[in-house]
């Protein structure tokens, strides 16, 4: 058990180093001088210089590296230039919209895929299992950003259930902090609930037709109880692998909603840093959000490792 | 009688599939011979004309009055040439990069596949929009960001494939009358890794379509007076409260061209995979 840890988590550090790696190469190899980028063409060639060795790019690339590796383990992820804040500033700024919209959606779309994925599963080929079947496909295909501008024309204008865009602050009202985060979370869930449905139908589907599922029927318990107590425990594991690979990409990728619905989130900062070239505050978003994709990934396995009594045995035999 | 409505299932998954796609190929390749206007020219007296006012614009005109039908045909253009494009590229690479590291296991192959690992790391279309900022926007840099994209699938595919199949008899066969390994892998990995490959490569098209309409929308992508769906759904953006109309077509092209990629995927992996492991 101790080993299966310890296994996930070197992969993790060395899975985490060569994305280091890598987004430090892809953003030194960017056309042009970032000290020139900064200060701007009208600057003198002095002043860029200056600046140039000011922010060590003309020591070699691996010593480079080696100071910024070492900054980013104290948390110091240098100046934004295009905000002259820190970038971890910047970061703590933006995460709570980010982190509770992906949270939300989550909860919604795991839900509605709990709630279909067992009735497509125990009625298998219903209507309703060709409901969520189509649904789902239609889910995948259906791009965020164009069912987010659908809802804010029809929730939004036409019903005025919800604001059209920006975002309150709990402490400033809790109900307009829900209101202003729910179009973007629905929005969200839609495209992430098809795979989850997919995943806990064929589980689900799987465990009805363990044994021990002949076993509970003969000993006459009730359908309800057989299937949530026993088929459904049976197939929670692959279920929540995809929960937590979900929420992980969730805090990535939620650059095109927030722009949709106008949330000053981490997504927006990254478009922000792109289009403007800031490849400091780049550098330091991908970085962070990367890690943190690794470090749920790797919380929600070892959460699953202490679920499923299966891989509690597993030995590392490659 | 559940097994044919089963069956049906699946294939009506698979000719939905081919009709939605065969449609998008169809009016790209009209765009080629016929469009109903010039898909770049302004019209600024036409501006806003909606589909049901019965006009000659079939789905009417955006802002700058230029037809949106036209612009909707030339879209599908960029969007499969991005889409397609970029997966074949990435798919080669992917595949030699797999294959390369199941043939040096120790350590090429470990790098390489932890390379992959690390690119697979970094979520949704982050790693595509940090690409962009590096390789430019528009369309060639939409194509190089999202086949780096495609590159650790395909890779990751290709290298579990050739470890399961390598250990079977009639490779082992092969490689005992004298086979080199490029012959090996032409004659023996390939076809045994079609099946899989091909599926992929649909399902790959259509997250691909689905990238490059968001870096489009996000600006990142084809620039202005290009068309793109995304892009026209960007544009769009600041009208479409009194004029929703504009966001109609571009999001049902996306739509079709997405879902229909994905349920030729599904359907191939019905009919290829599925159907053959059970055999």
């Amino acid at each position: 058990m101790l080993n299966y840890i310890l296994s996930r988590f070197k992969s993790s550090i060395v899975v985490l180093f060569v994305v280091s790696i890598i987004t430090f190469a892809v953003l030194m190899i960017i056309p042009g001088d970032p000290a020139q980028l900064i200060l701007g063409t009208e600057a003198t060639p002095d002043v860029v210089q200056e600046l140039h060795s000011a922010m060590g790019l003309d020591k070699p690339l691996y010593e480079q590296y080696g100071n910024w590796l070492i900054n980013l383990l104290k948390f110091d992820m240098g100046t934004s230039y295009l905000y002259g804040e820190s970038v971890t500033t910047l970061i703590l700024n933006c995460l709570p919209i980010t982190l509770s919209v992906a949270l939300y959606s989550m909860i919604i779309a795991t839900i509605i895929a709990f709630i279909f994925g067992i009735i497509s599963a125990i009625k298998k080929d219903s209507v309703i299992d060709y409901f969520s079947r189509s649904i789902m496909q239609l889910g995948t295909a259906i791009p965020s950003f164009w069912i987010g501008m659908v809802f804010v024309v029809f929730f939004g204008l036409k019903l005025k259930w919800f604001p059209i865009s920006g975002y309150v602050p709990a402490s400033e009202s809790f109900l307009g902090f829900i209101k202003s985060i729910t179009m973007p979370s629905v929005v969200l869930a839609i495209g992430e609930f098809g795979l989850l449905l997919r995943i806990i139908r064929s589980s689900m589907q799987e465990s009805i037709s363990q044994d021990y599922m002949d076993m509970a029927k003969v000993k006459g318990l009730s359908m309800g109880k057989i299937y949530l107590k026993y088929a459904l425990r049976g197939a929670m594991v692959a279920p929540l692998t995809i929960i937590g690979m979900q929420f992980a990409k969730l805090v990535g990728g939620t650059t095109v909603v927030e722009t949709v619905f106008a949330l000053p989130g981490l997504g927006r900062l990254v478009l922000t840093a792109v289009e403007h070239r800031d490849i400091v505050l780049l550098q330091g978003l991908v970085m962070f959000i990367t890690s943190s994709v690794i470090l749920i990934t790797f919380i929600v396995d070892i959460l699953i490792m202490f679920m499923n009594p299966r891989i509690k045995t597993f030995e590392r035999g490659e | 009688m559940a097994k044919k409505k089963e069956t049906f299932y699946k294939n009506s998954s698979m000719i939905i599939g081919l009709i939605l796609v065969s449609c998008v190929l169809l009016i790209c390749i009209l765009s080629y011979f016929y469009m109903p206007y010039e898909p770049n020219e302004m019209n600024i007296s036409d501006r806003f004309i909606k589909p049901s006012d019965n006009s000659e614009y079939i789905l009417g005109t955006d802002n700058f009055g230029r037809d949106i039908l036209s612009r909707i045909m030339i879209g599908s253009r960029t969007v499969l040439t991005v889409g397609i494009g970029s997966v074949c590229i990435g798919a080669f690479i992917g595949i030699a990069l797999g294959a390369l590291s199941a043939q040096f296991k120790r350590v090429v192959g470990s790098a390489i596949m932890r390379v992959m690992d690390g690119l697979m790391a970094f979520p949704g279309i982050l790693l595509a929009m940090m690409l962009v900022t590096v390789v430019g926007r528009g369309a060639q840099g939409s194509i190089i960001a999202i086949s780096i994209f495609m590159i650790p699938t395909f890779a990751r595919l290709v290298n579990s494939m050739m470890l399961d199949t390598e250990s079977l008899l009639y490779i082992k066969a092969a490689k005992s009358y004298g086979s080199t390994n490029m012959q090996i892998f032409f004659k023996h990995f390939i076809p045994a890794m079609l099946p899989k490959l091909i599926t992929q490569f649909s399902s790959a098209v259509g997250s691909a379509v689905m990238i490059e309409t968001s870096l489009s929308f996000l600006g990142l992508g084809i620039q202005p007076p290009n068309a793109s769906w995304g892009l026209m759904l960007s544009e769009a953006r600041q009208f479409f409260l009194q004029y929703p109309y504009l966001a109609v077509a571009p999001g049902i092209a996306i739509i079709m061209t997405v879902l229909g990629f994905n349920l030729i995927g599904d359907g191939l992996n019905d009919l290829l995979i599925k159907r053959r492991s059970k055999a």
